[in-house]
């Protein structure tokens, strides 16, 4: 019993400080949407930093340790939030986990660099290195009580207790009782929505980030004495707290925070009690991965099927149309002069680092299919390489040639590729890339540790093959070898993209449902794609393994992996040549700049995790850059399509696009003038002008497709138009973002509820209506919220919570208030509650642009109609003006003269 | 171009290159060794020199010294007049960062660009330019912790071959001097506590028929402390080992780790009140003594080395310590890192001088066969016994009251047979 009770005691260490990283990462996580890969190396820095000024320097611990956490950490947080964070939220999910794995490296870099130039500036710096028994905040070395029979505590576990309860009350009043809390989880609620209600999502972004970067501070500085000032250990202490933040969904900051705990505990009584396991070499190891692996195959929520499209975007084809010669050519030629080089102008070290980085490009070539064609981002594709080469390796010493090792090590390497695509079916995105993760670290510290398969620290020499007169002991014969290899699987991959079965991997990428519907398996098109992806890695990595003639266990760990996989996506992972050019800035870009920029080792690696910030930018890759943005200048540059004649359009000609000629009519609201807008090239609206003026209704009437949301989103600043102009009370808002459009009082309700469902009652009407007399009154007026107040608002019925978003206006009218379908889905008797809310607000003078697609009930409230068809106002008139057959051919698109006209006369305003 | 044309374009360039690549190679697959009387990286003056040396890491564990080490021996051979009117050209370590593939490209630059005739020290967890390197035939010197110092031809441990080759043979160092620590080794029970990998086991397994060789119960010997990052509770290793002695606390606890492990485990043992004995390989390092932490926690313990002490008065220790200073221009903490370079500098030095004003590869490895000396820092060393096995020779030295005592001299002892 004692023992239990001291494994759970001191399995709470790790767990507070498991719960400190844990709560972090959900807090940035929610913020942003960014898996944090760098908190554990920020928590390093923090602890080096602490390092530095408490034990060099002689600084006080505790003020010390009060700067870092409270200053310090939240400004780094900050920086990185304006620097990359901020910017990422907007790109692909590779783009966002590879930009963090960047920081991973460099951030502990750039600290140790700091200490370098210290020293060298003669500052009394301690070397970061070789630095045991560190002190921590409390007493060095730790004091510690006997509490009974083999259960003791020290100060620093103490202190390590105490301080996560604090944090833990405070964070919770904070979030609870503040009105900067209650903004926080709104924006983890829904962050567009926030936007639309006038907070700035990215200051409160900010705000989360500087909040999750103390906290990882705090758990560095506290985790000091344990893990000393290995950026490694840390790293890998944050890859397990991600258990605890899948445990909270990545939402949940209570749940992260006591899974976080349970965690420490369940790792500690696993290692006290698993004797069972003493034959099995690596198993204790293994516990933290073995509990996330298992904790995200339980818990991760099964990911939608459909929509994963928007979340990675693919890039537009610049050279779409153009001839084989154009597309292929470059690359053609590059390769001939590189084979040409190597047996003229490269000097034998040349030679070999060329040839290592053929080798690497095998390697890499395999993430364009798991990541480039898949969108699924595999972190083992190291564990296929080293999975690969011991086989091979194995077999080899056996007596087997060359040939027929590779054979067997490429399918060994294919059929781990099997076993990793297991959790791909159940998992994507971020939970798939840490679920990949850990069963990269499951194969280092298990199933590599098997003797006979590793064969100790000697592994197995791989000699370089001899096919008859081609000795590839020669590196450069190595080299042409592996670039005919390269050009092969290029060719292979790009031919295999343009098949039915390419076609197939893309719509599970960007359609699961759809693709299943139309009879691709997803499962076994997932499955094809890790085995196919494992089984080039496992053939790579049998190469590569031949240049360096021998392969051991620790040769490519998954930390490797994981660089890899941010190397290639730096590059470009939609193209497979871009995956060549990785490999051979990977094995050159090193040795350039140890030979022509920096003696630092530091350096190169600081430099290596900028490719984040360039990624925050160019989602597509360094490689690709300068072509996509050409391409995009093009085609927002290359004219609309045509479209068929109308009368708006002559008019277009008149007038310049975009001049600030334009002046609104006087008592307009909100006028919208010429605007045409779409997305990514795509255009939806073709000159919509539209004047809203106070205490009237406009309703805006049209098909699906009409372009009614995009006219919206327009008015309220989340879409910035191509051309033409949006003015607010006659002045021009066309470069105000929804924050300041909201703050100024034009609100937009979005389709769907505009509500917070996450928070109470009384919650979403606090955002609106800060002082509590106003919340009283809308109490007071609707008696059904009053009596559910501390509900949350997502238990409400459809009804009840269009009502609840409607409310407070009531109470504060705004403006403007653009309100998207606020009919949709709702019974009609509540829909005239609603039609009867709204007409209260235009009472008390608010401009209402009401868009619907029912006209029915509609026409009954608003004071004009404008027909929006095919992205143009094809009529707009007064409400006593519409005709039924007129309402009829809006619908159906038909355009005929008169209505022209009409158009003309109304649009140009009175 | 149609598909077809395409493909058949794509095999016949393939074709062309890998046919190209024939008729080069059977040319130019000479190795990088000697070519008529003139070695690489020789001249009439000099000798160039080079190193690796795991020096930024990720681990926040570093070789760096290794580097001041061999300069500091170097600087004294060139002050002395060089190896046979030679002086050496030491261009400095190469910094490998642990990484396995940056030590086989350190290894090739020092070679194919900067022409060295050798490569001391090279100390580093990973060895993965051995292969290049003995192809290559450069003499390269280090630290024997890695089975590429046994075997090849070319590569040799400062201190030998410290990784037991079944067939071969277990230095008692450790274990006698143990047992002289503790009054003998009859009757003494002893726990051995590993990390849980399969280096782990591998020490376990050495480990444990050692100590029983040298007569001692081992009544605990297990591979199962979590090897990735140190346990914050080591309550589940010590109740089973203090309860491991028919129920009582073994004799001597011998612990195979690292240092921030055995800073954990000694610390939670001595909670306890153990009163036994506490041993590791790896604690020698004067700068522990600077944290009142790892002071605190090693105090009382026996480390074993594997070259003279510090706190040794010999002759050979004060020239090093003289010598460290002259190189570093100030006085700075000793530690076993400088050691490791400053022999695997003197071990080549010695070869060198025994190879004679010819220098070339060949007559280098045939002055290292049957090379042989006695009373060095390492003790007393032989080859190509040595790249086979260890040299046999440690101390034990206690930390007491906030310095190293020396607790068993240093002395070369014969080794077992390892089965």
């Amino acid at each position: 019993m004692a023992d239990l009770l001291g494994f759970v005691l001191s399995g709470l260490v790790s767990g507070a400080l498991y719960a400190l990283l844990a709560t972090g990462l959900v807090l940035s996580y929610s913020a942003s949407g960014l898996f944090n890969f760098a908190h554990g190396a920020t928590a390093y820095l923090c602890a080096l930093a602490f390092h530095e000024l408490h034990s060099a320097f002689g600084w006080p611990a505790v003020p010390t340790a009060l700067l870092l956490v409270c200053v310090v950490a939240p400004g780094l947080g900050w920086g990185l939030d304006r620097l990359m964070f901020r910017k990422l939220a907007k790109v692909g999910e590779t783009a966002q986990i590879v930009a963090t794995i960047g920081l991973l490296v460099a951030l502990p870099a750039l600290g140790l660099w700091i200490v370098e130039l210290l020293e060298q500036a003669g500052a009394p710096v301690q070397p970061a290195e070789n630095q045991f028994g560190l002190p921590g905040v409390g007493p060095s070395p730790a004091v510690s009580w006997q509490l009974m029979d083999g259960v003791g505590v020290d100060s620093d576990q103490l202190i390590t207790w105490v301080t996560t309860a604090v944090v833990a009350a405070g964070l919770w009043l904070l979030l609870r009782h503040t009105p900067l809390g209650l903004r926080l989880r709104a924006v983890v609620d829904n962050r567009s929505l926030v936007e639309l209600r006038g907070m700035s999502a990215d200051r409160l972004s900010s705000v989360a980030w500087m909040l999750s970067s103390a906290l990882a501070g705090l758990a560095g500085v506290l985790a000091t004495p344990l893990l000393g000032l290995s950026a490694h250990d840390f790293t890998l202490f944050l890859f397990v707290s991600a258990t605890a933040a899948v445990l909270g969904r990545f939402a949940s900051i209570p749940l992260a925070f006591a899974g976080g705990l349970a965690l420490g505990v369940l790792q500690n009584l696993v290692a006290g009690y698993a004797s069972f396991a003493d034959g099995l070499t690596g198993f204790r190891t293994a516990v933290p991965f073995l509990i996330l692996f298992a904790g995200l195959l339980l818990m991760a929520r099964r990911q939608r099927t459909a929509g994963t499209a928007a979340v990675d975007a693919p890039p537009p084809d610049y050279l779409a149309g153009r001839s084989w010669g154009r597309r292929w050519g470059p690359w053609a030629a590059g390769a001939a002069l590189l084979a040409i080089a190597f047996y003229t102008v490269t000097t034998p070290f040349w030679s070999g680092i060329l040839a290592q980085g053929l080798a690497v490009s095998l390697v890499f070539l395999s993430f364009t299919v798991v990541t480039g064609l898949g969108a699924m981002v595999s972190l083992a594709q190291a564990t296929f390489v080293t999975g690969a080469a011991l086989v091979a390796g194995l077999l080899m010493s056996q007596g087997w040639p060359f040939l027929g090792a590779t054979l067997v090590g490429t399918c060994a390497a294919a059929l781990l590729g099997a076993l990793v695509a297991l959790p791909a079916l159940r998992l994507g995105g971020r939970s798939l890339a840490l679920a990949t993760l850990a069963l990269a670290f499951l194969a280092d510290q298990v199933l590599f540790q098997t003797g006979w398969l590793r064969n100790g620290d000697t592994g197995w020499a791989i000699p370089r093959p001899v096919f008859g007169p081609v000795d590839l002991g020669d590196d450069r014969a190595l080299g042409v070898a592996l670039l005919v290899l390269v050009a092969a699987v290029v060719a292979a991959l790009s031919a295999l993209r343009n098949s039915p079965t390419g076609r197939a991997m893309l719509a599970v990428r960007s359609a699961p449902a759809a693709a299943m519907a139309s009879g691709v398996s997803v499962v076994r098109t997932k499955l094809l794609l890790f085995t196919l992806s494992a089984g080039l890695a496992g053939f790579g990595g049998v190469m590569y393994a031949s240049y360096n003639t021998r392969i051991t266990a620790t040769d490519f760990t998954a930390m490797t992996g994981l660089i890899w996989l941010a190397v290639v996506v730096a590059a470009g992972v939609r193209r497979p040549q871009f995956a060549v050019v990785a490999g051979l800035v990977f094995a050159l870009a090193p040795h350039l700049i140890a030979d022509y920029v920096t003696e630092s080792a530091h350096l190169p690696v600081i430099l290596f995790g900028l490719a984040g910030l360039a990624l925050a930018n160019d989602p597509d890759g360094y490689c690709a850059a300068v072509s996509v943005r050409r391409h995009r200048h093009r085609v927002s540059s290359s004219p609309a399509p045509p479209l068929p004649e109308s009368p708006a359009d002559s008019r277009i000609a008149d007038r310049p696009p975009g001049s600030s000629s334009y002046a609104a009519e006087e008592d307009s609201a909100l006028t919208l003038h010429e605007i045409h807008a779409g997305y990514d090239g795509a255009p939806v609206l073709h000159g919509v002008t539209l004047t809203v003026r106070r205490g009237e209704i406009l309703a805006l009437l049209g098909p699906n497709g009409a372009g009614k949301t995009t006219t919206c989103r327009v008015a309220a600043g989340l879409l910035t138009p191509r051309t033409g102009q949006v003015l607010m009370d006659g002045r021009d808002a066309n470069r105000q973002t929804p924050v300041h459009r909201s703050r100024e009082g034009v609100l937009l309700a979005p389709e769907g509820r505009g509500i917070f469902p996450a928070l109470t009652i009384d919650e979403n009407l606090t955002l609106h209506l800060p002082h509590r007399t106003d919340r009283d009154a809308v109490y007071e007026r609707f008696p059904a919220l009053a009596a559910r107040r501390t509900v949350g608002a997502g238990s409400l019925s459809g009804g009840e919570q269009q009502l609840l978003a409607l409310a407070p206006l009531l109470q504060r009218p705004p403006k403007v208030l653009i309100a998207d379908e606020p009919s949709l889905g709702l019974a009609p008797r509540v829909v005239d509650e609603v039609f009867r809310l709204l007409t209260e607000l235009r009472d008390a003078g608010t401009a209402l642009l009401l868009v619907e697609e029912k006209a029915a009930e509609i026409l009954g409230v608003a004071d004009r109609v404008a027909y929006l068809a095919q992205g143009r106002v094809s009529w707009c008139g007064p409400r006593a003006e519409v005709e039924a057959d007129r309402l009829t051919e809006a619908y159906l698109g038909i355009d005929t003269r008169t209505e022209g006209n009409d158009t003309r006369t109304e649009v140009s305003g009175p | 171009m149609p598909r077809r044309n395409r493909t058949r374009t794509f095999a016949a360039a393939a074709a062309l290159l890998l046919a190209a690549t024939a008729c080069n190679s059977a040319a130019t697959s000479a190795s990088g060794g000697d070519k008529g009387g003139s070695a690489r990286g020789v001249s009439d003056d000099s000798i160039k020199v080079g190193g690796i040396v795991s020096m930024t890491t990720s681990s926040g564990y570093s070789k760096r010294d290794t580097d001041l080490g061999a300069k500091a021996r170097y600087d004294r051979a060139n002050a002395e007049g060089g190896v046979n009117g030679r002086k050496i050209d030491y261009l400095g370590a190469e910094d490998d960062g642990q990484n396995p593939a940056k030590n086989l490209a350190a290894a090739r630059k020092l070679v194919q660009q900067d022409k060295v005739f050798a490569i001391s020290p090279m100390s580093s967890v990973t060895f993965s330019g051995a292969d290049f390197l003995n192809k290559e035939q450069v003499p390269t010197f280090g630290w024997g912790t890695v089975p590429q110092f046994c075997g090849p031809e070319y590569i040799y441990g400062f201190t030998g071959c410290l990784v037991p080759m079944p067939g071969g043979t277990l230095t008692q160092a450790w274990q006698k001097g143990l047992a002289e620590v503790m009054g003998g080794a009859r009757g003494k029970s002893v726990a051995i506590l590993a990390n849980d990998n399969d280096a782990g086991t591998f020490a376990i397994r050495t480990y444990k028929q050692g100590f029983a060789a040298a007569g001692f119960d081992v009544t605990y010997a297990k591979a199962v402390v979590p090897a990735t990052s140190t346990p914050s509770d080591w309550s589940a290793y010590t109740k089973e080992i203090l309860r491991s002695d028919g129920g009582k606390a073994p004799d001597a606890v011998v612990s195979v780790m690292q240092t921030p492990y055995n800073i954990g485990l000694f610390t939670a043992l001595k909670r306890t009140g153990y009163q036994g004995v506490l041993t590791d390989p790896t604690d020698y390092d004067p700068g522990l003594l600077a944290k009142s932490t790892s002071r605190k926690a090693l105090d009382g313990v026996h480390v074993l080395l594997t070259f003279e002490p510090f706190e040794s008065d010999s002759a050979r220790m004060k020239q090093f310590k003289a010598d460290i200073r002259k190189a570093a221009g100030k006085d700075v903490p000793l530690n076993m890192h400088m050691m490791t370079g400053y022999m695997s500098a003197d071990l080549f030095l010695a070869i060198a001088e025994k190879a004679g004003r010819d220098l070339t590869t060949a007559s280098f490895q045939e002055a290292a066969k049957g090379f042989k000396d006695k009373g060095t820092l390492v003790g007393d060393r032989e080859l190509p016994m040595g790249q086979k096995e260890s040299f046999g020779c440690g101390a034990l030295v206690q930390l007491k009251n906030g310095r190293y005592e020396v607790s068993s001299p240093y002395r070369c002892y014969e080794p077992i047979p390892f089965k």
